[in-house]
């Protein structure tokens, strides 16, 4: 086995120095998309500040402050001790500012879970399924198929209507539990709702990389490269971990780049609507649904929530764009 | 051709049929439903009242047997083949649960059935459900009675009384998006890496990525909210109506317009302005970037070369030749905005307040009128493969090098 | 290094410094706090366990233990609760006046919404001044000393070293957490430490979670006053929901005083006032004493319109539309634009609870009975069928088995052995199988004023007749028959407006005077060519004839109802009452309470009644415009519903 296998790893060495080089220039490429270079550090910027929202946090995510008589108050409002509350409080009294960076590291933590989870995922079945074809393939696309036939929104909506709001738990071992509700900063029993909606969103989040790794697989396991490791007696494990894999990256991160922006607004979406994250979990979707009820007399509520959730959303798109450049000229828009 | 459609068609049916079954497993399984609450709302309620309430929505039913009365409308009774009635004392469902308390470990307590004081018979379906209260099945087109948002009435009725605001709002974001987005994309695709090919995929990326409730929230912000807090300043700044479709009395939208007529063509205008505005923007951004590529896909191929080698005029060249072809795959997709007219945009009316199809949806999920919410993922789905099969069929007849068999 | 190993290791980077930083301050301490007041609750069930509970690997053998306790739940009174002097501390620890302020702060007369008994000041069987514990923390901390809870380091903790915490439960709602956030403060200043827990009302609510399981220690929630004020499913020994009863009643803390509940028994089975006010104050003075539940305070309710509106009468008890033909605007115009949050269901009242379908329904199909003031008066009624007025009887009359009674229970059933009634003089009696019983028997006439369809159909006692047999009938969607039931029999007078009911033996409803039915259209021909009389029960509701656009018999009658957008109603022309002062209403259904004041303050809406302006910040909206403009009127009510923390003095 080990004399079979070693020209085997010294090719992966030669592939990982070209890696290297070609890092490299993909780096330079994606300079020269200086939007999404402003992207990347717009979304750097906000994913530090989530990882610090304990310690920026001026206020407690769920005190409520009760010193102001009106509700919500305007950015610039003091509490009893003469602290400031930067962004205003909401109609319970709370900080806008710390629920915001809360929200922040929620939002982007679901974003994160999802993309991670339904990329793995789909990138998987979709190898599988191009790699072994036959009968296995058949059974893969079918079922892709079928997901995409039936409408995704109305589905999730229904999904989370059942789920979310009649407060179905998921059990789960409880490291996971802690290690979430550590993740999200919310209490364990918050953060096992959370996995629910999590968990919806992969469901219908594994489709796009599925295809993609699918059509990559079936090209390359047709190619001489993969008969000759087969004649070598390489498992097809191997083949789909060393090879295929590898080799279908990069439109797969162009895609998970896309998908995070779009699990993004999809999750606020769900919370705007009330059925996805629920109060007192704050998400930027939750916060915007009860802005709106708000905003009428208090015009710059929507705006607190909302301008952060359209720079990562673009964002995610740009930065999606200028991978796409930078990884793959022929893929140039 | 015809064997191909055949197949299709059969396929087709079975995503229908696994869609329908699938999203009414979901409304089985899940907790609450139309009579949540009730034993809160009502200070005394006995066993048998909530029985009798239970079976109005036919929740005494098994659910199989519920799914096959929604969707064809049978067991409507026992079989009756030569006068003889068939499985008769079959039981069907339970008129009388028997609960029983399970206590799991945490405190948290858990109710499980555990078995039937009075079960139903296939004999009693015709005296406990009447044909007058019952689906003919959603197959033969009846969608079966609203429980809660229109408490008994056809849900049929309901959703022609929503249609035409949606169809309406569709209908014309679906046009004006491809007024706009068609000749941005062609114009883009030209004149690659010009200011103007720049400035609009730019916009198309930002129209694409905006979460349409947010852009709906920021269009109040500033024609509705914002004019009316600077009333005294700028009293000149016009005011929309910030939801819904028709006024219902005469109002003012700026001081240099003449006072709207609730229900005149103006009014109209006024409430579309906003949710058309978002969803056009939205819609707008995909259809110029679909276009703008497929169009650089086909400026790169040989014929178009040829066609520039032969020297004719590039107006020719992009017109007769590019333009043609690149419109194929678009006409393919476009056919997929077909089950959007019926469904509607969900989030934008929802935030408009727009009453169509959209958020009769929404208000069916939230107050659990399942038959509605059913009704409306039944049809989106048939329309969604239907569009898809039509889209497939298109293609062979604008590209004659596409063949099915 | 590769293109894949960075992103991983730039995700696993992006997860961990996630979980470091949470490290860095502790996530939300309440919940772990929690579970250990659980355990312990299961300690003090089974105090052999006590070890058990602690080591992972016997979760088996606790599990059990568990399940054979849940045959007899909430049986163990509770540790800290179950000492009235504890309960009597939380009372006098809570400052009403700062939870009242920190919810309705544009009320000018918060004593008035403040709460002692179980029913509002202003209710007439509030008879005198209840000595239920009112702020004075002083007091409150000295009662906890004396149960044993000292004061240690900003809490407090007993010989024992337990710690005083409670769970406080109640929805999430934006107004209860912001009252509760107070409520913790005062309890904070007491020593008494509160876990909150905001759960969403669909889970509090629940029919087999929540409440209803009496899942909570100390739970808040809001009870609806009503005009009668009944209250014996709410504190009567028989109504504390268990399992071995199968949960029913709403006597949710487990309260059993003997003279409270005999009082409340006594109270809704005598149909004369005075009895019943004695009864009553009996049961608010025992209430008074042992503190089980604290009422808190009554709810705000606003109403708004504009100031062009006028005829306007606002009432806690009857809906806002009752008098809409007295409405009328300053500027003669004949429209009326009434918005609303929420659109009916079905314009059927008897299968609808919605407030959105009163306020319609009221105008448009016809009131024979109004409830002003938390009273009765007769509208299309001719007097309301009192004793006094000479229209109905009760009388004694001896009950043989066999016959149909009214139990203790509420049922109606035939008298047999082991059957508990109340007999004439208003005591319980258990039918030992043999003999008669004396009981009261009510025996009303009701009588109807002449009235004229909106088709100008003059009404006919067949209405009546057709309206005893839909709403008796059980395919009707009717939720409860328990009227119905206790009707014995039911005559018709042949050419007048008139029915006399004679009911069960046993049956002393307060609201006995009232005209018990509905009333339809006999004569109607629906447009299949049927006669609305001859259509069964089951099916009306999905009549358009019935469920959209009824036939009316008040001011006005429902002329076209555009779903999801308005409903118009037009002038009755035939309506017994006279003329209309404005010919056309118009209600308008809009998103949300925000959107329904912008359109006040805008003039495109004239009037938003109380479950459509609720008593939020919006309220403030409207009192600001009020006193800056003038253009809009505004009052603020305090509404029949109240909140109150209801003390579950048993454990599981």
């Amino acid at each position: 086995m080990t004399t079979v296998s070693r020209p085997i790893l010294d090719r992966g060495r030669a592939y990982e120095d070209k890696q290297e080089s070609q890092l490299l220039v993909v780096l330079r490429r994606f300079r020269r998309h200086k939007l999404a270079v402003i992207s990347t550090i717009l979304i750097l910027f906000i994913f530090g500040v989530s990882l610090l929202a304990p310690l920026l946090a001026p206020f407690g995510r769920d005190a409520i402050d009760l010193t102001s008589p009106v509700r919500p108050a305007p950015p610039g409002t003091h509490d009893m001790a003469g602290q400031i509350h930067l962004l205003g409080i909401d109609q319970l009294g709370r900080d806008l500012f710390t629920r915001l960076l809360y929200a922040a590291r929620v939002s982007m933590s679901i974003a994160i879970l999802v993309v991670l989870i339904s990329e793995t995922f789909g990138m998987l079945l979709g190898a599988v399924a191009g790699y072994f074809g036959g009968i296995v393939d058949t059974i893969i696309s079918r079922v892709i198929e079928f997901m995409l036939t039936i409408p995704t929104l109305p589905i999730l909506l229904i999904i989370s209507a059942i789920l979310l709001r009649r407060d179905v738990v998921i059990p789960l071992p409880g490291f996971i539990n802690r290690l979430l509700s550590g993740l999200l900063l919310a209490p364990e029993r918050e953060a096992q709702k959370v996995v629910v909606l999590v968990l919806i969103l992969v469901v219908f989040g594994w489709l796009g990389a599925a295809r993609l790794m699918r059509g990559m697989a079936l090209s390359l396991s047709k190619q001489d490269f993969v008969e000759a490791l087969r004649a070598a007696g390489a498992s097809d494990a191997r083949i789909i971990f060393r090879h295929i894999i590898p080799n279908g990256l990069a439109p797969i991160l162009v895609d998970a780049s896309l998908a995070l922006g779009g699990v993004i607004v999809t999750e606020s979406a769900l919370s705007f609507l009330g059925l996805g994250v629920q109060d007192p979990t704050p998400t930027w979707g939750n916060m915007l649904s009860t802005s709106q009820s708000y905003m009428f007399q208090h015009p710059w509520l929507p705006l607190v929530p909302g301008i952060p959730l359209v720079i990562v959303s673009i964002g995610f798109n740009f930065i999606g764009d200028g991978l796409r450049d930078a990884l793959d000229p022929r893929l140039k828009r | 051709m015809t064997n191909y459609l055949i197949r299709r068609i059969i396929q087709m049916f079975f995503v229908i049929m696994l869609a329908a079954l699938f999203t009414y497993f979901l409304f089985t399984v899940s907790p609450g439903g139309p009579l949540a609450g009730i034993q809160q709302q009502q200070r005394r309620i006995t066993r048998e009242d909530l029985a009798r309430l239970r079976a109005n929505y036919e929740l005494d039913l098994y659910w199989p047997i519920r799914f096959s009365r929604w969707l064809i409308g049978v067991p409507s009774g026992p079989i009756v083949i030569g006068g003889r009635e068939l499985f008769a004392d079959t039981p069907v469902g339970c008129y009388l649960p028997r609960d029983r308390q399970v206590v799991i470990q945490d405190g948290q307590q858990v109710v499980i059935p555990a078995g039937c004081d009075d079960y139903v018979y296939l004999s009693e379906i015709p005296k406990l459900h009447p044909a007058v209260k019952s689906s003919r099945g959603i197959l033969r087109g009846d969608f079966g009675l609203s429980t809660v948002v229109r408490a008994g009435r056809p849900v049929w009725d309901e959703i022609m009384s929503r249609l035409p605001a949606t169809l309406e709002l569709m209908i014309i974001s679906t046009l004006l998006s491809f007024l706009l987005g068609i000749p941005i994309g062609i114009y883009s695709a030209i004149k690659q890496y010009s200011r103007f090919d720049y400035t609009f995929t730019t916009i198309s990326f930002i129209g694409s990525a905006m979460p349409t409730f947010f852009f709906g929230l920021l269009l109040i912000l500033l024609f509705t909210v914002f004019p009316s807090m600077l009333q005294n300043t700028f009293p000149w700044l016009p005011h929309l109506p910030p939801g819904s479709r028709l006024a219902v009395r005469p109002y003012e939208v700026a001081p240099w317009l003449p006072r709207v007529t609730p229900g005149t063509a103006l009014d109209h205008f006024l409430h579309l302005l906003m949710p058309v505005g978002v969803l056009t923007f939205f819609y707008m951004a995909t259809w110029s970037r679909f276009v703008r590529s497929s169009m650089l896909e086909v400026l790169r191929q040989d014929y178009v070369r040829t066609a520039r080698a032969k020297g004719l005029y590039e107006r020719v060249v992009i017109v007769k030749h590019a333009l043609r072809n690149a419109l194929i795959p678009f006409v393919t997709v476009a056919v997929l905005t077909i089950p959007g007219f019926f469904a509607g945009a969900i989030i934008t009316e929802t935030v408009f307040a727009w009453p169509g199809m959209g958020r009769l949806y929404y208000d069916a999920l939230t107050r659990s009128d399942w038959p509605i919410a059913l009704a409306f993922i039944f049809v989106t789905a048939l329309l969604t493969v239907i569009a898809t099969l039509l889209g497939d069929v298109l293609y062979t007849i604008v590209d004659p090098r596409i063949k099915y068999s | 290094m590769s293109l894949k190993k960075l992103s991983v290791l730039l995700s696993i980077v992006m997860i961990a410094s996630m979980v470091l930083s949470a490290c860095a301050t502790p996530a939300a301490p309440a919940v772990p706090q929690v579970v250990t007041q659980i355990v312990e609750k299961e300690v003090e069930v089974e105090k052999v366990v006590t070890q058990v509970v602690e080591t992972v690997k016997e979760v088996e053998k606790t599990v059990e233990v568990v399940k054979e306790v849940a045959a007899e739940e909430y049986t163990t009174p509770h540790p800290i609760l179950s000492d009235v002097r504890v309960r009597q501390a939380i009372a006098y620890c809570m400052d009403r006046d700062a939870l009242i302020a920190s919810v309705y702060d544009y009320v000018d007369d918060p004593e008035g919404l403040i709460m002692d008994s179980p029913w509002p000041k202003t209710h007439w069987v509030h008879s005198e001044d209840y000595d239920f514990p009112m702020y004075d923390p002083d007091k409150g901390k000295a009662l906890l000393e004396e149960a044993g809870w000292h004061e240690a380091g900003g809490q407090r903790v007993n010989d024992k070293g337990d710690v005083l915490a409670l769970k406080f439960t109640t929805t999430n709602a934006a107004f209860r957490q912001t009252w509760g956030a107070v409520f913790i403060q005062n309890m904070a200043a007491c020593g008494i430490q509160i876990l909150p827990s905001y759960v969403p009302a669909s889970w509090w609510f629940g029919d087999t979670t929540g409440l209803a399981r009496r899942d909570f220690e100390l739970g808040a929630y809001a009870w609806v006053g009503q005009t009668e004020p009944a209250g014996r499913t709410l504190y009567a020994c028989n109504q504390i929901p268990l399992p071995s009863n199968n949960w029913e009643g709403q006597n949710y803390m487990g309260w059993c005083n003997q003279t409270a509940s005999d009082a409340v028994v006594r109270a809704t089975n005598t149909l004369l006032r005075d009895d019943r006010v004695a009864a009553y104050d009996i049961v608010q003075k025992e209430f008074a004493k042992d503190v089980v539940s604290i009422p808190v305070f009554q709810r705000a309710e606003a109403e708004a319109w504009s100031s062009d509106l006028q005829g306007i009468k606002s009432d806690v008890t009857e809906y806002a539309t009752t008098n809409l033909h007295e409405w009328a605007l300053a500027d003669g115009s004949d429209t009326i634009v009434i918005g609303m949050t929420q659109e009916p269901d079905s314009m059927l009242a008897l299968v609808s609870s919605m407030a959105a379908q009163r306020l319609v329904d009221r105008p448009a199909k016809g009131v024979i009975v109004s409830q002003y003031d938390y009273d009765f008066q007769a509208v299309l009624q001719d007097g309301l069928s009192t004793i006094e007025s000479g229209l109905a009887t009760n009388d004694t009359v001896e009950v043989n088995a066999g016959d149909k009674v009214y139990n203790t229970e509420g049922d109606t059933v035939e008298l047999a052995a082991g059957v508990s009634v109340f007999d004439a003089d208003g005591n319980t009696v258990e039918y030992d199988g043999s003999g008669t019983v004396s009981m009261k028997q009510l025996k009303v006439t009701y009588k109807l004023q002449d009235y004229t369809w909106s088709d100008g159909q003059a009404g006919s006692v067949e209405d009546i007749k057709l309206g005893h047999q839909f709403d008796c009938d059980r395919d009707s969607g009717a939720t409860t028959f328990i009227l119905c039931d206790a009707i014995v029999d039911v005559t018709f007078a042949d050419d007048a407006l008139e029915t006399t009911v004679t009911y069960a033996p046993g049956y002393q409803d307060p609201t006995y005077h009232l005209f018990p039915f509905s009333l339809y259209p006999s004569h109607q021909v629906l447009s299949d060519g049927r006669n609305l009389k001859d259509v069964p029960a089951a099916e009306w509701l999905t009549l358009p004839e019935i469920a959209e656009t009824p036939l009316s018999f008040g001011a006005y009658y429902v002329k076209e109802w555009v779903k999801g957008q308005s409903m118009t109603l037009a002038a009755n022309p035939y309506y017994w009452g006279g003329e209309v002062k404005t010919p056309n209403v118009i209600y308008t259904f809009v998103a949300d309470t925000n959107q329904a004041v912008a359109q006040l303050l805008n003039g495109d809406v004239d009037f938003l009644d109380s479950s459509t302006l609720g008593a939020g910040s919006e309220v403030k909206t409207v009192i600001d415009a009020a006193k800056a403009t003038g253009a809009v009127t505004y009052n603020i009510l305090a509404s029949s519903t109240w909140e109150h923390i209801d003390i579950n003095l048993f454990v599981k």
